[in-house]
């Protein structure tokens, strides 16, 4: 079984012991997929716009940027090399929602493991808006099964019956 | 100059109304994609074409504000120059050596930066050029991006009336209607504090989440940024002065853009000294379409002024605003703040400007109260769309109808909630402050 990973920054440990708990490593050919969100170039563009400057950010800055988030992304995927070792490393730049689904039809994955969004130090929380948008638009839209990993939580239970 | 046959007031009116329409409406849509300066040119060479303006009429209102040309020119080369020597990607570095490993402590230190940026240089200093180095700041630190990249946006334009030098807005209000330094601080400088302070909290309590975590300052080490130590020191040398002889200049209601030209050339002369940067480099760096546009916008609201139109606009002004400080401080930034996003702040500005000079009667505080509000107004305002325009989202929102993501969507989530607060709040300030 293919599976792909999609790493966020936050998330290889869980994503790593799911694989280890759940399904059974020696059988898988594992992904890891990260994508280098292109959404903040669009918004700085539009800021420039409306400064009435160019849309395109000088190339010495567009290239710092670039070598930064370049770095950003080797870091995480050398991270997940470490966790999960032998996994095959892929890097995508563009709307991460969209290019998970279309790395998981190119790379011919039977499964997509990730988070429901991304946690900066917070606890994972559950209720109407625990999965993010671009988990939202891979389950949404993706041609094969999507498993959404977060860890076990029974603080606010029982729900409300 | 080619109408040579006799045109009544009212059809000359008309006819400058249409124009002027026409032009407001093309900033606001830029059909093909036509920059600002070109729609503005083309409707003051419209009017200069058809005589609805005097030729040496428009001459005279572009030398009149001189200042405001050379006020960008000095402003855009000095923040050019600044970034040459990396004093930006430096103070940007010791906000994250300071925050000591904490998300919040860094996007609060974020905030002090760019507040200093706009006071100093203004909110274009910070928007264009913290914003980046902000991005690959926190890239490298793996944080979220958003927050602080919205921070870089909103306190642009929120800390962009701590002083008249922090935005070349306040130069094109303040050329008309001259405030001494103290007047401007009294009525400006603490609504600037209280709106930092909404827009931190805001901002604080909604990414609440996303800040919870740790960084690891050493994955900066590879991101030192001085090209050339002693151009950087003598830039950290320069810039301070520069901010006091800003200071003192607007005490002395001395041309501001005297001090930015006077500034720049001396951060020229070590760029030159040093080879860090020469002038066409620095020219290089200068958005020259912003004079054709600023020129045009002049030269299209004196046509307009001299229907008696602008004038009339100030009376209704003044009439909305029941001729009492409160109303005018009211009516004058929700005015403002509506015609920013309608149009660019640039024309909302000048023609506000244009508009004020029928206030010229009412009572001083009513007088100052429009005045503060029109700054406070045209400077808060983008943060309400911080794209730009009701055009931009009116686009955006299309887009997201057809089932696309749009991230600027995120920012006037931001906007639409941050915004209307800091306007309220900042204008009873302003309001209080005046009685």
């Amino acid at each position: 079984m293919r599976v792909l990973c999609c790493l966020d920054g936050t998330n290889i440990e869980a994503l790593s012991k799911a694989i280890t708990t759940m399904l059974r490593p020696d059988t898988l050919a594992i992904g890891l997929l990260y994508v280098i969100d292109s959404g903040p170039h669009g918004e700085m563009e539009r800021q420039r716009e409306r400064f009435l400057r160019q849309a395109e950010l000088a190339p010495g800055r567009r290239e710092q940027l670039r070598q930064a988030e370049e770095a950003s992304a080797q870091d995480i995927l050398e991270e997940g090399s470490r966790n999960l070792a032998g996994a095959e490393r892929l890097q995508r730049r563009g709307r991460p929602e969209r290019e998970i689904v279309n790395c998981a039809v190119e790379w011919n994955a039977d499964l997509i493991l990730l988070c429901p969004r991304t946690t900066y130090g917070s606890k994972p929380t559950i209720g109407p808006k625990s999965v993010g948008r671009v988990a939202r638009f891979v389950l949404d839209h993706a041609a094969c099964p999507v498993l959404l990993v977060r860890p076990i939580t029974r603080e606010p239970f029982p729900i409300p019956r | 100059m080619f109408l040579f046959f006799h045109l009544s007031a009212l059809t000359r009116t008309l006819l400058v109304s249409l124009i002027a329409i026409v032009t407001l409406a093309g900033i606001m849509i830029r059909p093909f994609k036509l920059d600002e300066a070109r729609i503005a040119l083309a409707g003051a060479g419209l009017l200069l074409l058809l005589g609805l303006i005097n030729p040496l009429d428009a001459a005279i209102v572009l030398l009149k504000d001189w200042n405001v040309f050379f006020f960008f020119l000095g402003m855009m080369a000095l923040s050019s120059l600044a970034e040459a020597a990396g004093l930006f990607d430096w103070l940007a570095v010791q906000a994250a050596r300071l925050s000591s490993g904490s998300s919040r402590r860094l996007l609060f230190n974020t905030f002090l930066l760019g507040s200093l940026i706009s006071m100093v240089l203004s909110n274009d200093a910070t928007a264009l050029i913290l914003t980046p180095i902000v991005y690959t700041l926190v890239t490298r630190l793996r944080l979220p991006v958003l927050p602080f990249l919205f921070a870089c946006t909103f306190i642009a334009d929120t800390a962009s009336f701590l002083l008249p030098v922090s935005n070349p807005i306040n130069i094109i209000v303040l050329s008309t209607f001259s405030l001494d330094l103290w007047t401007y601080v009294r009525l400006l400088f603490i609504p600037s504090l209280v709106v930092i302070s909404i827009n931190m909290i805001v901002f604080f309590i909604l990414y609440r989440r996303q800040l919870g975590g740790r960084f690891d300052i050493k994955r900066l080490s590879e991101a030192a940024t001085i090209r050339h130590s002693t151009y950087f020191r003598y830039t950290c040398v320069v810039l301070p002065g520069i901010a006091l002889a800003y200071i003192i200049a607007s005490a002395f209601q001395f041309p501001l853009s005297i001090v930015a030209l006077a500034g720049a050339a001396l951060l020229l002369i070590g760029a030159v000294g040093w080879k860090q940067m020469n002038a066409r480099e620095v020219s290089r760096h200068i958005s020259w379409s912003i004079f054709g546009f600023i020129a045009g916008m002049f030269i299209v609201v004196r046509a307009v002024e001299e229907t008696n139109l602008t004038a009339q606009f100030g009376q209704l002004l003044l009439h909305l605003s029941g001729g009492g400080s409160f109303g005018a401080v009211m009516i004058g930034t929700a005015g403002a703040a509506l015609g920013t996003n309608l149009i660019n702040n640039v024309p909302m500005a000048v023609v506000l400007t244009s508009a004020l000079q029928g206030v010229q009667h009412a009572s001083t505080t009513t007088r100052l109260g429009f005045i503060a509000a029109t700054i406070f107004g045209c400077d808060l305002g983008p943060n309400l769309t911080t794209v730009g325009s009701l055009a931009t989202i009116l686009w955006l929102l299309i887009l997201r109808r057809r089932n696309l993501e749009v991230s600027g969507l995120d920012y006037f989530k931001v906007g639409i909630l941050v915004t209307p607060l800091m306007l309220l709040a900042g204008s009873l300030t302003i309001w209080l402050l005046l009685r």
